[in-house]
C-alpha cells in the first residue's frame, strides 16, 4: 500500500495552466476524491499521477518512489507505476474475454498459469462475475464492463488504486450500487485510492477526504463534513450543495446584509464588502417574528421537503423546509425568515 | 390532403429511382452474367472453360491475383506507420502530410502511369539518367516496364486507400484502450502488438482489401506500364477481346468480366461482414482524447522519412510531368534555355484536342447534375424516410460503385446496343450513364452523411410552423445541406471527367473524352503532349479540389 505525495505540481499546456500548484498528500490506504466541475484540473492531475501527462514542474511520489520529478527529470512510465487505474470508459478490450481481460496484466508479470488462474478467478468473485468468466465484453451490460475493469486494476495488488470518472457512464441506479461496492472494496483490501469526479454526492459518500477544484487550482481540501459545514471560500459553498448568496458590509465584529439592518456576528475575519451564504434548509420562516420580511411567490413539493421561493427586496431566497406540508404557506403571503447558520466570504 | 401528398411524392420518388437504377445498373450486369453462362441458349460454363484454357487469359488471371496481392502487402506495409505517425504521434508538419499522402487519390491514375514512365523507363528515364550519372553505371539501373514497375505504381497511387482506412479507425479508437494496458504494465511497443493491432486488424484488412480490388480492377496503369512490357492483367486483356471487335472477342471478354466482378463482389462482400462484427465496437466515455506520443530523439528522422515518401510518391511525378510539358525540346536536356511554353501552344490551339477537353467537361457535368439531383432523392429517401426497402436505391448505387469499371463498360456495350430496344451506343449518353452508375454512390454517401446530421425535430419544427413539406425542404433541409450537395456534385463530376477505362470502351467518332485521346497519345509515344494534357487534367482537378475543401472544411475529396 503506497502514500503518494504531489509536490507542487504544474502543467501548462503552450499558455494555459490547467493544473496550478497541486499539492497534496494522499495517505495510505486513504479514499481522496477530486471534485470540480470539468475543464477544473482534476482529470489531467489524476492522468499525471498515472504517468499519461508529464507534470511542467513538480514532484510526485508514490510510496518511496519519485515517479515525476521536473528538476531531476525522472519520468517513471505508467506501465512501471504499480498502479491500477479504472477509465470512464471502461477501457475493456474488446477482443478478450473477460478472464482474459482480469488475467493481462498478470500475464504481463509473467506470474505461472495455475496462480494467475487462482488470482483471476478471487478477483472475479470479488466483483461478482464470476459466472461471466468465458463472456466477451459486448455480451455484458455497462455496468459489468465496468466491474471487468475493476478486476483487471486491482488483479496486479497495486498500491493505489486511480479511477477517472468510473461511475458516469451508468445509469443512476446502477450507480448508487456501484459506489458501495467500490467503497467496500477499498475497505477490504486497505487500497489506497484517488477517485475523479465531477459528483459531488458520490465524492461525499465514498471519500475520507476531498479536494475540490476550480480552474487548475485547489479550491480546499478537506472531509465531507468540513466541506459542507465550512466551505473555504464562495465557489466552494456555490459547488457542494445548495446556497444562497446575498450581499454584505462588514462593520466591526458584524456583517450586515446590505441595505438592511439585519445583521449577523463575523467571525470570517472577511472585512469591507463581503457575501453572506447560507444554505436553503439552514432558514427557518415563519408567519411573523422573523428578521427578514418577504413574499413567498413559488412552492415545489419534493415530497420529503417543499422548496419555497421568496423574494425579499432584491434578492430570491430559496428556503427548503423538512417534512413540511404544502398547504403550510400560500403564494403570495407575506413571511419572515431568519437565517439560522450563515457563511461569509469576500466578494472577489 | 397534405399528409397524402407526401406519401404519393415519396412513393413516386422511390418507385421511379428503383427503376433507373434497376434498367442501368442491375439489368445490363445481370445480361453480363446471362450472356456468360449461355450458348446456344443453354446454361453451359463452356465459354468460361474455353476463355481459360488459352495460356494468356490464365497467365492474366495469375498476373492480376499476384499484383493485387503484391500491392495490397505493400500497401499495408507502407500505410500503417504512416497512419501511426500522422494520426498518433506528434509529428512536425502532421496537417500538411496528411493531405499529401491522400494526395495521389485526386491524380488519374494513368497521369501517375504516365510520369513514372517518364521517370523510369529504361532508355531516358529522368531518375535512371540521373543515376547513371551519379553512380557512373552504363546500364539503367530500373526497368518500369516490370511486374515490380507496375506493384511501384499501383502501390503509389492506391495505397491511400489503405492509409485512409487505417488512420480513421485509429483516430477511432478509444486512447483509453491502450492507457488501460499501459497501466497494466505493457510497455508502448507490448500495447501496440496486444492491444492496437488486434483491435484494428478487421479496418487494415478492410483497407486492404479496398486495395487489392482497385488494383485488381485498375486499367490505365497495367495499360502503360504492363502492356509494353507484355505484362498482361484481366483488364487489358478484357479490352483486347473488345477491341478485336467480333462476336468471339465479347464473347471472351465477357467471360473475363463475368469472373472479375465475381472476385471484387466476393472480396467485398467478406469486408463488409468483417467491419460489420458487433464485437469490435467499444463503448468510448465524452473525454476520449487523442493519445498523443512523444517521438523525442526520433521526431526529425521521422519528419524526414515521411516526408521523403510523400515527395517520391507525389511530387517527383507531378514533377516530371511539368518538367516535360515544359520542354522546348525532348532532345535536348533539362537546362533553362530548353524550358518554355512552346509545347503547350499546338496543344491549346488544336480543335481536336479541344473538343476532347470540351466533351469531357460536358459529359461531366451533365452526370454531376443528374447524380446529384437523383442522390438527394436517394439519400433523403434512405435517412430521412420510413419507407419499406427505402435502403434499396442506395444499395444499388453501392453495387454501381464497387463494380470494376471495364465490367461496367462491358455489360453497357452489351446491353445498349439495340438487343433490348434502347440503342445508346456511341452517343454521349452512354458514357454518362457509365459515370453515373460508377461514381454516383459517393455523392449519395456525402449527402446522406450530412441529411444524417440534420434532426429529425428541426423539419417538425417547420412543419409545426405551417410550412410544407416542399417548403421545408426548401427552407430548412436545402439550406443545411448545401454544402453536401456541392460537395456530391464535384463528387461526380472529377472522377467522370479524367475517366478513362470506361470511356475507352464506349466512347464514339464524336465523344471522345480527354482520358481517351490522352491514352491514344501515350499509346503513339507522343509524350510531350500527353503531358501538356496531364498538366490540363491536374489543373481543372486541383481546382475542383480547392473548391471541395473550402466546402466541407477539409472532410471530403477526391
Amino acid at each position: 500500500m503506497s502514500e503518494v505525495r504531489i509536490e507542487h505540481v504544474f502543467k501548462r499546456f503552450g499558455d494555459v495552466t490547467a493544473v496550478n500548484d497541486f499539492d497534496l498528500t494522499v495517505k495510505d490506504g486513504e479514499f481522496v476524491s477530486l471534485l470540480g466541475p470539468s475543464g477544473c484540473g482534476k482529470t489531467t492531475s489524476l492522468r499525471m499521477i498515472a504517468g499519461f501527462e508529464r507534470a511542467t514542474e513538480g514532484e510526485i511520489y508514490i510510496g518511496d518512489h519519485c515517479v515525476s520529478s521536473s528538476t531531476k527529470n525522472t519520468f517513471v512510465p505508467p506501465e512501471k507505476r504499480d498502479i491500477g487505474m479504472v477509465f470512464q470508459s471502461y477501457a475493456v478490450w474488446p477482443h478478450m474475454t473477460v478472464t482474459e481481460n482480469v488475467a493481462y496484466p498478470l500475464k504481463i508479470q509473467k506470474v505461472p498459469k495455475e496462480e494467475r488462474a487462482a488470482r483471476v478467478a478471487e478477483m472475479l468473485k470479488m466483483v461478482h462475475l464470476d459466472e461471466y468468466a468465458s463472456r466477451y465484453p459486448h455480451q455484458l451490460s455497462g455496468g459489468q464492463q465496468q466491474r471487468v475493469a475493476l478486476a483487471r486494476a486491482l488483479v496486479m495488488r497495486p498500491g493505489l488504486l486511480l479511477l477517472d470518472e468510473p461511475l458516469s457512464n451508468l445509469d443512476a441506479k446502477l450507480r448508487e450500487s456501484m459506489r458501495f461496492e467500490i467503497s467496500s472494496i477499498q475497505k477490504e483490501l486497505g487500497i489506497t485510492v484517488i477517485y475523479v469526479t465531477h459528483d459531488q454526492s458520490e465524492a461525499m459518500t465514498m471519500s475520507d477526504r476531498v479536494v475540490v477544484m476550480s480552474r487548475g487550482v485547489i479550491q480546499q481540501i478537506g472531509t465531507p463534513y468540513d466541506i459542507y459545514r465550512n466551505p473555504a471560500n464562495k465557489m466552494v459553498a456555490d459547488f457542494i450543495g445548495l446556497v444562497n448568496f446575498v450581499e454584505g458590509e462588514v462593520q466591526g465584529d458584524r456583517v450586515y446584509i446590505s441595505g438592511t439592518g439585519v445583521s449577523f456576528p463575523n467571525t470570517s475575519g472577511v472585512t469591507g464588502s463581503a457575501i453572506i451564504a447560507v444554505r436553503p434548509e439552514n432558514i427557518r420562516m415563519s408567519r411573523s417574528g422573523g428578521t427578514i420580511e418577504g413574499k413567498l411567490t413559488h412552492r415545489f413539493y419534493l415530497g420529503d421537503a417543499v422548496d419555497y421561493r421568496v423574494q425579499c427586496k432584491h434578492h430570491e431566497i430559496r428556503v427548503i423546509v423538512k417534512g413540511a406540508d404544502l398547504k403550510e404557506f400560500n403564494d403570495g403571503e407575506t413571511v419572515y425568515l431568519d437565517f439560522d447558520k450563515i457563511m461569509v466570504f469576500d466578494r472577489e | 390532403m397534405g399528409f397524402l401528398q407526401r406519401i404519393n411524392s415519396k412513393f413516386l420518388v422511390i418507385s421511379l429511382s428503383v427503376l433507373l437504377l434497376l434498367y442501368f445498373v442491375v439489368f445490363p450486369l445481370a445480361i453480363l452474367l446471362y450472356d456468360s453462362v449461355l450458348v446456344d441458349g443453354a446454361f453451359t460454363l463452356e465459354n468460361y472453360r474455353e476463355v481459360y484454357s488459352k495460356d494468356v487469359n490464365w497467365r492474366a488471371l495469375a498476373n492480376t491475383v499476384e499484383l493485387s496481392l503484391i500491392v495490397m502487402v505493400a500497401s499495408v506495409i507502407i500505410t500503417f506507420p504512416l497512419a501511426w505517425l500522422v494520426g498518433r504521434t506528434d509529428l512536425p508538419w502532421k496537417k500538411g502530410y496528411r493531405t499529401l499522402l491522400v494526395a495521389s487519390y485526386m491524380i488519374p491514375p494513368y497521369v501517375g502511369a504516365i510520369a513514372w514512365v517518364q521517370l523510369l523507363n529504361p532508355s531516358v528515364g529522368y531518375l535512371n539518367n540521373i543515376f547513371k550519372w551519379m553512380f557512373n553505371l552504363q546500364q539503367a539501373p530500373f526497368d518500369i516496364y516490370t511486374t515490380g514497375g507496375l506493384a511501384w505504381v499501383l502501390t503509389l497511387f492506391y495505397s491511400p486507400f489503405a492509409f485512409i482506412t487505417i488512420s480513421r479507425a485509429m483516430e477511432k479508437m478509444d486512447p483509453t484502450l491502450e492507457e488501460a494496458a499501459r497501466v497494466s504494465g505493457s510497455s508502448p511497443l507490448r500495447t501496440l502488438v496486444d492491444v492496437t493491432l488486434p483491435l484494428m486488424a478487421p479496418s487494415i484488412l478492410a483497407g486492404g482489401l479496398l486495395v487489392f480490388i482497385a488494383a485488381g480492377s485498375c486499367f490505365g496503369i497495367p495499360a502503360i506500364v504492363g502492356m509494353p512490357g507484355n505484362i498482361e492483367v484481366m483488364t487489358t486483356r478484357i479490352v483486347t477481346y473488345v477491341y478485336m471487335g467480333d462476336e468471339a472477342g465479347i464473347r471472351d471478354a465477357t467471360s473475363l468480366a463475368a469472373s472479375l466482378m465475381f472476385i471484387a463482389n466476393a472480396l467485398l462482400f467478406g469486408m463488409t461482414w468483417m467491419l460489420g462484427r458487433k464485437d469490435y465496437t467499444t463503448i468510448s466515455g465524452k473525454s476520449t482524447r487523442p493519445n498523443i506520443v512523444e517521438l523525442g530523439k526520433w521526431k526529425w528522422p521521422a519528419f524526414i522519412a515521411v516526408g521523403l515518401y510523400g515527395f517520391i510518391a507525389v511530387i517527383l511525378p507531378l514533377g516530371s510531368i511539368l518538367l516535360t510539358s515544359l520542354l522546348k525540346s525532348m532532345s535536348k536536356g533539362i537546362e533553362l534555355s530548353n524550358l518554355g511554353f512552346d509545347a503547350w501552344i499546338p496543344v491549346i490551339t488544336s480543335s481536336q484536342y479541344m473538343e476532347s477537353v470540351w466533351n469531357s467537361v460536358v459529359y461531366g457535368v451533365i452526370a454531376a447534375t443528374i447524380g446529384t439531383a437523383l442522390s438527394i432523392f436517394i439519400a433523403y429517401l434512405a435517412v430521412k424516410t420510413k419507407v419499406k426497402g427505402r435502403n434499396f436505391p442506395d444499395l444499388l448505387t453501392i453495387v454501381g460503385g464497387s463494380t470494376p469499371s471495364i465490367v461496367i463498360a462491358l455489360a453497357l456495350v452489351i446491353t445498349f446496343s439495340g438487343n433490348f430496344g434502347l440503342n445508346l451506343y456511341s452517343t454521349m449518353w452512354i458514357l454518362v450513364v457509365s459515370y453515373l452508375v460508377k461514381y454516383m454512390t459517393m455523392s449519395v454517401r456525402t449527402i446522406a452523411a450530412s441529411l444524417s446530421q440534420v434532426h429529425i425535430s428541426l423539419e417538425e419544427a417547420a412543419l409545426n410552423s405551417g410550412a410544407s413539406w416542399l417548403r421545408t425542404c426548401k427552407d430548412i433541409i436545402m439550406p443545411l445541406i448545401a454544402p453536401s450537395v456541392i460537395a456530391g456534385w464535384f463528387l461526380i463530376f472529377m472522377p467522370s471527367f479524367y475517366e478513362l477505362t470506361m470511356s475507352l470502351l464506349l466512347y464514339g467518332s464524336d465523344t471522345k473524352t480527354i482520358g481517351v485521346l490522352l491514352y491514344d497519345l501515350q499509346t503513339y509515344a507522343d509524350t510531350q503532349n500527353a503531358s501538356v494534357l496531364s498538366v490540363i487534367i491536374l489543373l481543372i482537378v486541383l481546382v475542383g479540389n480547392v473548391i471541395l475543401n473550402k466546402l466541407t472544411k477539409g472532410n471530403v475529396g477526391i
